[in-house]
Parts: C-alpha cells; sequence; structure tokens
C-alpha cells in the first residue's frame, strides 16, 4: 500500500505541473524560439542553395565583406569597410575591418583577430581545387558554379593585413551583387587550420565558427538549433542571449504552436488560416515583398519535352489566373515574365502565354501528339514562399492537362530526396521556384537557365542553350543601365519563344510572430536575420506607444 | 525454477540470434550498396570504404561477412547515419532514455489506476459504477491513438492553453542530454533554473503520458475485474468470510494478490502494445525517443540508422517479455507447477 501511496503522490505532482509557473524564469524572457521547417543540410551556406539552410546559418552566425541595403538600394560595409574598383572593373580592392573577433567557444579560442587571411581561406576554399578543404563534406559548391562566380574571379591576392584584391577575369556588373549574398560568408582560417591539425577538417561545417551575432551550440537532428549570444559582437546587437530553432515541419502544427506560445516567430504560415490568424491580438503577420518566382520547368532533355512546340502547347494549357486565386488566396500576382516587377528591369509587357485550350490542342496535333501523351509533375513537399502548396497547384495543373488530353502524375520525396534527384534530372516537369539572392536582374537567369546551372544540376529544366548564354553575358558585360535593360527584355522574350518554364507567381514572403517579438528582419534578399530581434515586455510595449 | 529460467534466457539468446540475423540479411535486400547500408559509409569516400571493407571481410564468404557483423554489433559498432555522420550507437542511448521515460510512466499509470478501477468495478458488480467504468474503458479502448492525441492536444493545448503541444521541455532551458529521461536531465544537470525546468517537464509529459496510458489502463480494468470476479468464487475466499474475517481484509490479504496473477501475466503483452502505440505518439508529440527517431529513418532511407532502431525496439520488447515471464513463474508457484506438469 505504501507503494500504491507514493504513486498517487507523484500523479499530485504531475497535476501541480499543470499550471504553467507564475513567475517569470531568466532563459524563458531572453531568449527567443524560431520554429523552422526543415533541419539545415549543413552549417555552412556556402555548400548549399536550400532556403532553410540559409535561414538557419547564414545571418546568424557568419558576416560577408559587404551588406545590401535593401531600403537604400545600396551596398553597405559589412566586414569590409570600404571598396572600390580599379583597373576598369577588372580589380576590386576591399578594406577589412579591423577589430573584428571571432566566436570564442568550448572547442576553438581565437588567437587573432580577422584579417585578409580569412578571406583568402574562405574564397579559395571553393575556387581552388587544390585546396585542402576543396572537397572536405562534398566538395560541391552550387551558388558559386550556378552563379558564374567560380569563373568570373582569377584569383583573391593579400596586400597587407587589412587589404585584399580580388582579380577578376572580365568585368561584371553583378560581382558586388553576388559579393552581398548569403553565400559569401567569410570563416575562419584559423580555425581551418586547427581542425586540419586535429585531423578532423569536416567538423568546420558541423561546429561553424564566424564572425556573426550567434555562436552555434548544438544541433540534434529534427529536434533543435541552439544558439547563443556572441558577447564580442562587432556591431549592433544581439539584444537576445539565446536563440532556438525548433524544428517543425507540419505546417499546421507551427501554426498551433505559435498559438500556444511555444514558438515566438514561424515562417510560412499558411496562407488560408491567416486571417484567422491575423485577428488574434496576441499574433501579428508580417508580409515582405520578395524577388521570387515560382514556375513550372520542363525537362528539356526528356522527349517530348525536347520539342519547343509541345512545351508553348502546355503553357497555353494551363489556366493560371485560376492557380492564382486557389493556391495563393489573391496574395500573389500573376507572373508576366521571369522577372518580378521589384525589379529595374522588369517591362509591364505580358511575356507569357494565355490560358486557351484550343491552341494547346492545335499544337499539340501539330507536333505529333493529337491523341496527348503521359507525363510526370514533381511536386515539392515544403511550402516556400514562392509556392506555398505545390501538391494543390499539381493538381490544378493535372485536370487542366486532362482537358487537352494529357495525363499527368503527381510525383513527390522527402524534401532533400527529392533535391537530390532533381539534381539528376529524372523527372519530366517540376514545379518549384527560385528567390533571388540579390538585386540584379542576372540573378533571375543565370542561376536557373544557364548551361553552367545545367552543369551544376541546379537548371531544372536541364536546358543548355549556348545563344541564351551568350545574351547573358551581353547583359552583365554592359555597365550602362538602360542598355542592360534593353538586352534583359531580350532575354524575356528568348525564353518566351523557347518556353524551357513556365512563370506562375510572384508572391509575398509571409512570416507571423508573438507580438511581443520585435526587430526580426526578413530582407527581400536572402536570409532570415535575428540580429536586431527582441522580446518586449508587455508593460514596455504600452509605454512605447504614442501618448495622445 | 532455475531450469524454467534457463530455458527462457536460452529462448531469448536464439530469438536475438534471429534477429540479427534477419537485420544482417536485410542490408542485402536494401537498395544499393551492402555495406554502405551496414556501416553508413559511402563507396565515394575510398579511405574509409576500404577500410571497412577489410572489417566487415566483404571480400570473403557470406558467412565470415556474418560473423564480423555480428561482432561489430555487440562490440557496440553499430556503423553511422547515412544522413548525419553520426555512430549510431552513440546516438541511440539518449533517444533510449527519452522512450523508456514515457513508457514507464505510462506503464505505471496504467497499472496504478488500471488496478485500482477494476477491483472497484468487480466489487460493485452489476452496480451503476461497474456499468460506467466498464462503459468508458471499453470506449476509450476503441479509439485510436493517433486520434486521441490530436483530440486531447486540441482540447488541453489549444483551446485551453493548460500544456504545449511538443518536444520534452521548453528549448530555451539549456539542459544537457545524459540519459535522454528529461526529469533525470534535470536532476543531474547544475543550471540555476532547476525546479522551474522541472515544473515545465511535467507540464510538458503528461499529456503525451496521458495518452499512452489509456489503451493498457482500459485493458489491466477489464483483466483485473475478470480476475477478480473468478477469485471472489474461490472456496478460499468463502472460507475467510466463514472466519469472519473483515472485508477489507479479505480484499487485501486473500482477493488482491491472486488476482493479480492472471494481471502480470498480461504486462509484457501490454508493453508490447505501447511500444508500438509509443512510436506514433512519438511522431506527433515530437518526443525526442527511438520512436520517431525510427519512422524519420525510413523517410530518409537512412538503413545503418533503422537497423540500429528496430533490433533496439525488437530487443527491448523480447527482453521485457521475458523479464515478466520469469517474474510471473517466479511470484506464483502454481504456475510453475503448470509449466512442468506439461512437459
Amino acid at each position: 500500500m505504501r507503494t500504491l501511496a507514493a504513486l498517487l503522490a507523484t500523479q499530485c505532482l504531475f497535476i501541480l505541473g499543470c499550471s504553467p509557473p507564475s513567475e517569470e524564469i531568466a532563459p524563458l524572457e531572453q531568449g527567443l524560439i524560431y520554429c523552422s521547417e526543415g533541419n539545415p543540410e549543413s552549417f555552412n551556406p556556402q555548400l548549399g542553395t536550400s532556403g532553410t539552410t540559409i535561414d538557419a546559418t547564414s545571418a546568424q552566425i557568419y558576416d560577408r565583406l559587404i551588406d545590401y541595403d535593401s531600403g537604400q538600394q545600396q551596398f553597405v560595409p559589412a566586414l569590409a569597410t570600404s571598396w572600390e574598383a580599379l583597373d576598369k572593373g577588372l580589380r576590386y580592392r576591399f578594406h577589412l575591418r579591423e577589430n573584428v573577433a571571432f566566436q570564442s567557444t568550448p572547442w576553438f579560442t581565437p588567437d587573432r583577430q580577422f584579417n585578409a587571411y580569412d578571406v583568402l581561406f574562405s574564397f579559395n576554399r571553393w575556387l581552388q581545387d587544390e585546396h585542402p578543404y576543396h572537397d572536405v563534406n562534398g566538395g560541391q559548391y552550387p551558388f558559386f558554379v550556378s552563379s558564374g562566380l567560380i569563373h568570373l574571379i582569377d584569383r583573391i591576392e593579400r596586400v597587407d593585413d587589412h587589404i585584399v584584391d580580388f582579380h577578376l577575369v572580365r568585368p561584371d556588373s553583378s560581382f558586388l551583387a553576388n559579393l552581398a549574398t548569403d553565400f559569401a560568408v567569410i570563416l575562419s582560417a584559423e580555425y581551418g587550420a586547427e581542425l586540419m591539425h586535429l585531423a578532423a577538417p569536416q567538423q568546420i561545417d558541423r561546429q561553424p565558427i564566424g564572425t556573426g551575432p550567434f555562436q552555434f551550440v548544438e544541433f540534434r537532428k529534427d529536434f533543435v538549433i541552439r544558439y547563443t549570444r556572441n558577447e564580442d559582437y562587432w556591431r549592433e546587437g544581439p539584444y537576445i542571449e539565446q536563440l532556438v530553432y525548433v524544428i517543425t515541419p507540419n505546417a499546421n502544427k507551427r501554426m498551433l504552436k505559435l498559438i500556444t506560445g511555444e514558438c515566438d516567430v514561424i515562417p510560412y504560415p499558411l496562407v488560408d488560416e491567416l486571417a484567422k490568424l491575423a485577428s488574434d491580438t496576441e499574433i501579428e503577420v508580417t508580409s515582405e515583398v520578395n524577388p521570387n518566382i515560382a514556375f513550372w520547368a520542363f525537362n528539356t532533355e526528356h522527349p517530348p519535352f525536347d520539342q519547343p512546340m509541345v512545351r508553348r502547347a502546355l503553357a497555353h494549357a494551363i489556366n493560371r489566373p485560376a492557380i492564382i486565386q486557389t493556391i495563393y488566396n489573391g496574395n500573389a500576382r500573376l507572373a508576366s515574365g521571369v522577372l518580378p516587377e521589384t525589379s529595374w528591369a522588369f517591362s509591364e509587357q505580358d511575356q507569357t502565354y494565355p490560358y486557351d485550350p484550343e491552341r494547346a490542342r492545335q499544337l499539340l496535333a501539330e507536333a505529333g501528339y493529337p491523341d496527348g501523351f503521359s507525363m510526370d509533375i514533381w511536386a515539392m513537399p515544403v511550402q516556400r514562399a514562392y509556392n506555398p502548396n505545390a501538391q494543390r497547384m499539381a493538381e490544378l495543373i493535372q485536370s487542366d492537362l486532362a482537358r487537352i488530353g494529357v495525363n499527368a502524375d503527381i510525383v513527390s520525396y522527402e524534401w532533400n530526396a527529392f533535391r537530390r534527384r532533381l539534381a539528376r534530372n529524372e523527372h519530366d516537369s517540376v514545379l518549384i521556384g527560385w528567390v533571388a539572392d540579390n538585386a540584379d536582374p542576372d540573378n533571375f537567369f543565370r542561376p536557373i537557365l544557364s548551361c553552367a546551372a545545367a552543369r551544376s544540376g541546379s537548371n531544372r529544366a536541364n536546358w543548355c542553350d549556348p545563344e541564351f548564354d551568350k545574351l547573358l553575358v551581353d547583359a552583365i558585360s554592359e555597365t550602362n543601365q538602360a542598355a542592360r535593360k534593353a538586352i534583359y527584355q531580350d532575354i524575356e522574350n528568348y525564353v518566351l519563344e523557347k518556353v524551357p518554364l513556365v512563370p506562375i507567381a510572384n508572391s509575398l514572403r509571409f512570416q507571423a510572430h508573438r507580438s511581443d517579438i520585435k526587430g526580426v528582419e526578413l530582407p527581400p534578399y536572402g536570409g532570415l536575420s535575428f540580429r536586431k530581434a527582441r522580446k518586449v515586455a508587455p508593460e514596455d510595449m504600452t509605454a512605447g506607444e504614442p501618448k495622445p | 525454477m532455475i531450469y524454467y529460467s534457463l530455458r527462457r534466457l536460452f529462448l531469448l539468446v536464439i530469438t536475438l540470434w534471429l534477429l540479427t540475423i534477419f537485420i544482417f540479411l536485410l542490408n542485402y535486400l536494401f537498395p544499393g550498396d551492402p555495406l554502405t547500408n551496414m556501416t553508413g559509409i559511402r563507396a565515394g569516400d575510398e579511405f574509409a570504404y576500404n577500410i571497412a571493407r577489410q572489417a566487415y571481410a566483404f571480400d570473403q564468404s557470406i558467412f565470415t561477412q556474418y560473423w564480423h557483423f555480428l561482432e561489430h554489433l555487440l562490440s557496440g559498432n553499430w556503423g553511422q547515419s547515412l544522413v548525419t555522420q553520426r555512430p549510431v550507437f552513440d546516438d541511440i542511448l539518449p533517444l533510449l532514455g527519452a522512450t523508456l521515460e514515457l513508457s514507464i510512466l505510462a506503464m505505471l499509470i496504467s497499472l496504478v489506476f488500471g488496478v485500482s478501477l477494476g477491483l472497484y468495478a468487480a466489487l460493485n458488480l452489476h452496480r451503476p459504477a461497474d456499468t460506467i467504468i466498464m462503459g468508458i474503458s471499453l470506449s476509450a479502448y476503441s479509439v485510436p491513438v493517433f486520434w486521441l492525441a490530436q483530440l486531447l492536444i486540441l482540447l488541453f493545448a489549444v483551446k485551453l492553453g493548460w500544456t504545449p503541444i511538443s518536444s520534452q521541455i521548453n528549448p530555451l532551458f539549456d539542459i544537457d542530454v545524459v540519459t535522454g529521461s528529461i526529469l533525470t536531465d534535470i536532476v543531474l544537470s547544475d543550471v540555476p533554473y532547476r525546479a522551474a525546468a522541472f515544473a515545465d517537464a511535467l507540464n510538458h509529459l503528461w499529456l503525451p503520458v496521458i495518452v499512452l496510458a489509456v489503451m493498457p489502463l482500459t485493458m489491466l480494468i477489464r483483466i483485473t475485474r475478470d480476475a477478480m470476479l473468478d477469485v471472489l468464487q474461490k472456496n478460499y475466499i468463502r472460507a475467510a468470510r466463514a472466519r469472519g474475517l473483515s472485508e477489507a481484509r479479505i480484499m487485501l490479504r486473500h482477493g488482491l494478490p491472486n488476482a493479480m496473477q492472471p494481471v502480470v501475466r498480461q504486462l509484457g503483452l501490454q508493453f508490447s502494445i505501447l511500444m508500438s502505440n509509443i512510436i506514433i505518439a512519438e511522431m506527433i508529440f515530437n518526443w525526442p525517443g527511438i520512436g520517431s527517431w525510427l519512422v524519420k529513418s525510413i523517410y530518409e532511407r537512412d538503413y545503418p540508422v533503422l537497423q540500429g532502431g528496430l533490433l533496439t525496439l525488437a530487443a527491448l520488447i523480447l527482453l521485457v517479455n521475458v523479464l515478466v515471464e520469469l517474474f510471473h513463474a517466479w511470484h506464483y508457484p502454481q504456475v510453475r507447477k503448470e509449466l512442468y506438469a506439461e512437459r
């Protein structure tokens, strides 16, 4: 009987545990929980292109040489205090910031501050095939290959401890924009050397060291990533002691956890539930113009998609305005070309095919498929800013295609497996999209449609057209903005003619957070930053408001 | 008893051995390179791959390969995950701790409430209390765990806001993972906010524990009730009554201990059912246990992890069943008599 009583006592403890602790506890007040949509692939953004990895690492652990200020539409100093173009744009000189410390963690204590060797180390890792770190953890640097940066930079030279020169193969107007992306992060050369000495080089991307506002503490796959404040951060922030990413792939659960207060900030809230969320006074929904494009890409190497006429027929077959209504609830703009409205090279001219099933059937017959054919549509298993529900979109397209006699099957895999198989071009067609990394229009074409992108496996249309690549080179070699704009319009028309992909929508990027969280930056280009995030106590919120 | 124990233990070893053969063969049945499936080392990493080839004797006959596989398995070398490249065996222990914490608490609760409610129902046979208890337990038994979990989350977490939806503890509490059992880890840690963390962990714990306890609870209520009714018919109870013993004494000294015998026999089976439910519950509550780990490894085709999870869960279920049987035979002599008579 005594054991029974003890058990009953445990039971009471349970019941006591039900009431939430009344007084606030320090770690809860000074920390922030972000419920992310997936696991990062690694802790080094150089190695990937996934938005999930960027959001989890780039702006938190690392800094770049320069940042892009989307408000002022210009580049601003970060780890480089100033820079100049020399030799007619063939050489860029960067003056590096002094007194910037790398993070000091239980597994690494830096002996020196940031200097030119770190810049050399970070860039040479992917530039030079023979660099000791080049092949560590896969040796794939998809962004640098598909953006062409790997062929643009000839070499990097250290002038002195705080001056480096980048020598380019040719002048390129998108160079600075590419340096300001989330991929061009600065690693610690000293940490690299130490790991090499310990014969554990692969740790560099698993236990990362950077100069950023937060330092890595632990990562438990499928559960949490924990960061703490970098005490010696060189610029403003961070204001929170602890930043925790809780990995919550299910969009419904993410929303519920925001309501119960288990998440402070969530990405990609469900569009159809937005209205319900927004009416809740504890929760705020923010949206940012996001330079993105959702598209339907055809694998142009797989017959019958090697025929432009077939691709054109399919483009005519789908009812895009209906998709915008159903999938985005009107929170997106019907794409009128590859470039979104926010780009300076955008034009009002409609560069897409109108919905016309009759014409589609006619084109199919001309191409030799009067009775249609069967095909696969690959739909992403995750929500992205440009496409909140690819599965549903695939279903709509499936029914549109049935009308012209094309029988479509919908295919999906787990996200990392999906991307791997896409890179191997196993698909017929895929519903995916692109979020620009920088403001340059080049970033909308070269990383997704060039031959270099086809080689690195990020060209979802598997499309390599030398004429198109020549137009791209013409565009980046031109420095006059008006002339460049004209070339980009030619490029748009060329894409319209060849239809490697069908542009569908430019959407807003949504994020929801508890109303006591302020300052979570959702920059239009690239990943999320928690540098200026803070938790305001309820009394401060009212005090902060202007009194009548 | 010694003979019986040896026989049981021998059977356990044989079953485990068959399990290792099955798992060994799985490596050949999964798509891809058997050595990669076994060790998690990809052929691309030539140096490590060749070392593994040597270590697992992949240039020799399949029997030698199995022998080397078994050796590695027994020495705790279970390969590395294809996804995280971390050693599987090192990752299993904290996951096992988290799973055991949930299952032991759920089992304890179902035992305490199941037995007492079953007893109460038996003593109030055909009265309203009995009908109500049996009615509720039957309907609760019919609710699948995944549905019950969603309903309770909706009610207690979303509508009432009493409890969080998922995970072991508020992740802002930085508790080092040692055993995986969150309550133990909090006690072991030296953070300044231990009491608050403990309360928070309990607050996260009670909902999954209740969800998991429901199924064995309802079973135990019915088993206890039937067993008690059976015992109450027995002559020694009548004799006790005739001797004028108090009703409480009859129940606690003579009724209950004897009624517990079929209940104990059922515990192993209940544990097996609990383990299959725990996989579902861990997925729903995002519990860092071995069940959710196993399911995710299936999604990711992470074969070394899949094998490790399978082996651990199966071995755990076997072990608990054998221990329950041994306890049963040791504690109830009449069971032993039956067993030997059969022979």
